[in-house]
């Protein structure tokens, strides 16, 4: 049986690792050590190598859940990650110094697994700083020449998620069912 | 003269960067002995502007057109004189800002506002700048309405949730055609008319009517309605007549504040609202300005996670924001009936997120047609786990 998996990268502190627990039908594992690194006075932890969970489809069929690490250190890992991915999605925190610089440094990264598939922007945190605005993203993607699904997320809230990746599945596809 | 000490000045910091307002902050802490606090928008006494820069001089104008004016401290390396505004000569000098701070006080207590600025005295928090974490709002987290996750509608939910047009047959070709309304007919006309007149003044509005008062916020793109869906709903659905439209007012904001104050959870995000407003209006009509022989197309994706999410809504977007289609294209190219699409296209015009390219004469519109990808089977398998 083939093995399909969606990506999930961002910045440290975006919620990743709660994104994929948020959905997953298997208590995520987590593999968060101490941050080392200039991040280390925003998140206590980090992820080190990545967080992995499971949405177990009809008959037996499972899709992988897979989170980046967050630490730049770690980005030879990246590339390997991607690899039978059916697509990408993005988590950016608001209440960063430079969400767009964040965002333009996922997108530049991963821009070749995102010619081949697609992505969809979740921004969290919009409630602790609502500023950059949706809006002010798109404003940014369209200087890109992009226009991908952009939406802001509480990554606790399993509807949230779960409607940021049905945007990337019909981005890859409106054709596709309800 | 009372020796009582003077409460801080509440004041908002325009035309400067993370690292000078860190500054400035720094500077009203320390050596201002709190003589000012940065505070959010709502909570605003006095304006600081430096117009050394160029958004600090756009912010100016912008300050300046405001008809309700609150005192306005320019600061600047050169020497300015503009009418009913403060001015300190950079360097500052502590003596000097605190001359000026006292002398927007006075205008403060003189003027009192005119009681035109809404007096909305919310919880006054110093805006927290740590580090890599510039600007924490608190009130932001009250908001609770704001930021509550969609609801999504299938098709069955729909009827219920939106309302039926039942002078309408939408299996009759020639009725579909004409299943338009006008928004400004309605409400969301009104709304929206509020909406464009607060953004283009840069003030708190407030629109009266025999129902509710609505307030709204262009600078934080917040309303605040003290209505629940119900009473929405029913209000959208009503068409106002010459008459009604009559008692609908616009004027500076005047409500008992207080009840703003308590109840947080009744501010909207603007989009959200606005949205809501539309669907509910449009009932499954389309809006009247567009025609529907022609080719539409979506600006980018609306904020889904933040709104009612219609029945094929995402699958619309996903179509309409690759290539330009007309409204009956989309119907048939994703094989759904004729009002989602309508529903779909009155909300996201209402968010100015649809555009009409201008066709040539004779110009005939080919549509692409939807190929079937690969991993569908396997997608749409996904797609019924994450709905379940």
């Amino acid at each position: 049986m083939s093995q399909y998996k969606i990506i999930f990268t961002g910045p440290v502190g975006a919620g990743k690792t709660t994104a994929i627990h948020s959905i997953s039908d298997i208590p995520p594992i987590k593999t968060d050590a101490i941050a080392m690194d200039r991040e280390k006075s925003d998140k206590g932890t980090t992820t080190v190598a990545m967080d992995y969970g499971v949405l177990n489809l009809v008959e037996g069929e499972k899709i992988h859940l897979y989170g980046t690490p967050g630490q730049e250190r770690f980005d030879f890992m990246w590339e390997i990650l991607t690899v039978g991915g059916i697509g990408l999605i993005l988590l950016l925190d608001n209440t960063r110094t430079a969400p767009f610089q964040d965002m333009k440094f996922f997108l530049d990264a991963f821009s070749e697994f995102i010619d081949n598939t697609t992505v969809a922007i979740g921004v969290t945190q919009m409630d602790l700083s609502s500023k950059p605005t949706i809006n002010d993203y798109h404003v940014q993607l369209q200087n890109l020449g992009l226009k991908p699904a952009i939406f802001s997320v509480d990554a606790r809230v399993k509807n949230d998620v779960s409607i940021l990746v049905q945007a990337l599945l019909y981005s890859l596809d409106p054709g596709l069912e309800n | 003269m009372s020796n009582q000490p003077k409460k801080p000045l509440q004041v908002i910091l325009h035309g400067m960067d993370a690292r000078t307002q860190k500054i400035m902050l720094m500077y009203f802490q320390g050596a201002c002995k709190g003589a000012a606090i940065i505070v959010e928008e709502l909570d605003t006494e006095v304006d600081i502007i430096d117009i050394d820069t160029l958004i600090g001089r756009e912010a100016l104008k912008k300050l300046v057109a405001r008809i309700n004016l609150r005192p306005i401290i320019v600061l600047s390396k050169d020497p300015l004189e503009l009418e009913n505004i403060l001015y300190i000569e950079k360097p500052i000098r502590l003596a000097k800002i605190l001359a000026v701070f006292n002398k927007a006080r006075e205008v403060i207590e003189k003027k009192d506002l005119e009681k035109i600025v809404p007096e909305i005295q919310l919880e006054t928090k110093i805006i927290a700048i740590e580090n890599k974490k510039p600007i924490i709002k608190t009130q932001e987290v009250k908001k609770v309405s704001k930021y509550k996750t969609s609801m999504q509608l299938n098709e069955t939910h729909f009827s219920a949730f939106i309302g039926l047009m039942t002078e309408i047959n939408f299996n009759d070709e020639a009725q579909v055609l004409k299943a338009y309304y006008n928004p400004k007919d309605y409400y969301q006309g009104y709304v929206a008319a509020a909406f464009t007149m607060s953004k283009s003044k840069d003030r708190v509005i407030q629109l009266n009517s025999n129902w509710k008062s609505l307030l709204i916020f262009p600078h934080n793109n917040e309303i605040w309605l003290d209505a629940d869906d119900k009473q929405l709903r029913a209000m959208a659905a009503l068409e106002m007549n010459k008459a009604t439209g009559a008692k609908l007012t616009i004027t500076p904001a005047n409500l008992e504040l207080a009840m703003v104050k308590e109840k947080l959870e009744r501010f909207y995000d603007m989009d959200a609202f606005i949205w809501k407003l539309a669907i509910w209006t449009s009932k499954g009509r389309y809006p009247q300005i567009i025609d529907i022989k022609k080719p539409i197309y979506l600006q980018h994706w609306p904020n889904f996670t933040r709104l009612v999410i219609t029945p094929h809504a995402l699958r619309i977007a996903a179509l309409l924001v690759v290539e330009p289609r007309t409204m009956l294209n989309i119907s048939e190219a994703l094989n759904i009936k004729p009002q989602y699409v309508f529903v779909f296209v009155s909300g996201a015009y209402a968010l100015g997120l649809i555009r009409q390219p201008i066709k040539k004469r004779n110009e005939v519109v080919v549509h692409p047609t939807l190929i079937l990808k690969k991993k569908q089977g396997l997608l749409n398998r996904i797609l019924s786990k994450l709905r379940s």
